[in-house]
């Protein structure tokens, strides 16, 4: 996802430190002087990094934020994707992104092509590791990301702990071109398989948030599934929205 | 540097092709090695059903599971017990590795046809 969901309002250099910030686990952009990204929240979803084979799905994704301030609060986003398995190892989806402003509709912004890649077969190494790859372009402005994400996770007994860390790069004629790095963690209990709760964290170069998280699987019939996950993420920084709603569902089949 | 310190070409020759074996050797022993610290046991798709169905494991030790599937059509090796969801298409084996598990019995079941392709992987 884009994290620079609105316009880059000032002109401003900044000293990225990337694969440095990366090894150390730390986020690496260092503000140099104000950098002012409108409209920006850095929470998506913690991805796993596994591909099932014969694997297609719908996706719907809603992030509703609050804030004091009134310019940034009352923001609706969504996301709608088709996704399927092009082999045993390789995922690929499609999304369509939008986002409603207060008063105003809902607004197709952006198109957005990832492809999940399962590095190791689950339980074989002492941690399972997969790549996540990102494009995606704005509608009507000339603004594009690419994003490279590594995707870690491990189990412990009944807990599953998984990292996303990544690094992408913004251009387009509208934006000044730059990298930039996120990390994304969840914590979850394997308490059941329809109800799972957990904790997530969001870092980015303006977020800082953390906050509990439900998931579930429901079974239908055959091979049909429903993965659901809801979850409040607030901030840590006074740059993240007071609070951010975050609902995601996945019909498999 | 004298001649004489050189080795002759087939000399050379046969060092060359002595260190590739011993290299191929070691590879050979650290592969086998590590096929040594985790065992392997099979299981079989057939007109699905789970061959055995029952699979006793030892506790605390990880375990490699190859499934062959004989059906023409997919199955899913599923288990939330396990935590471990694997398609196996038709007439292909896949691979899952499971464990270190307590303990104790951890049903699994074919997602495609869940009420024939059923079973149980029995730690002990």
């Amino acid at each position: 996802m884009i994290r620079t969901c609105g316009i880059l309002c000032a002109a401003g250099g900044r000293v990225s430190f990337l694969l440095a910030g990366l090894l150390t686990g730390g986020l690496v952009s260092i503000p140099t002087y104000a950098d002012n990204l409108l409209h920006h929240n850095g929470v998506g979803r913690v991805y796993d990094p596994y591909v099932l084979p014969l694997e297609r799905e719908l996706e719907l994704r809603t992030y509703y934020q609050t804030d004091d301030d009134p310019f940034e609060s009352d923001i609706l986003r969504q996301r709608v994707g088709f996704g399927a398995a092009i082999n045993e190892r390789v995922f690929a989806e499609l999304y369509l992104i939008g986002m409603k402003m207060p008063g105003r509709a809902m607004r197709l912004q952006s198109y957005e092509l990832e492809s999940k890649i399962q590095l190791t077969e689950q339980g074989e190494y002492a941690a399972d590791w997969g790549l996540l790859v990102e494009y995606e372009r704005e509608r009507s402005e000339s603004v594009a990301e690419f994003a490279t994400t590594l995707l870690v996770s491990r189990q412990w007994g009944n807990w599953v702990g998984t990292v996303n860390l990544g690094v992408e790069y913004e251009f387009g004629s509208n934006i000044r071109n730059e990298f930039d790095s996120f990390m994304s963690a969840q914590w979850r209990l394997r308490y059941r398989e329809s109800l799972e709760p957990g904790i997530e964290i969001y870092a980015d170069e303006f977020t800082r948030g953390i906050g509990p998280v439900l998931t579930g699987l429901v079974r239908g019939s055959g091979n049909q599934k429903w993965h659901w996950e809801a979850g409040i993420i607030v901030p840590a920084n006074d740059t993240t929205p007071d609070y951010t709603y975050r609902v995601l569902l996945e019909y498999e089949f | 540097m004298t001649p004489s310190r050189q080795p002759s070409g087939n000399v050379g020759r046969k060092l060359k092709c002595q260190m590739r074996r011993l290299t191929g050797a070691a590879l050979c022993c650290v592969a086998m090695s590590a096929q040594a610290q985790t065992p392997v046991f099979e299981i079989e798709i057939r007109e699905h059903l789970f061959y055995p169905s029952e699979l006793k494991i030892p506790a605390g030790q990880k375990v490699k599971l190859v499934i062959h599937n004989r059906d023409a059509t997919p199955e899913e090796f599923e288990s939330y017990e396990l935590n471990r969801e694997k398609v196996i298409i038709g007439n292909t084996q896949g691979v899952v590795f499971i464990g270190p598990l307590k303990p104790g019995e951890y049903p699994f079941f074919g997602e495609f046809n869940p009420k024939t392709a059923q079973g149980k992987v029995i730690v002990e």
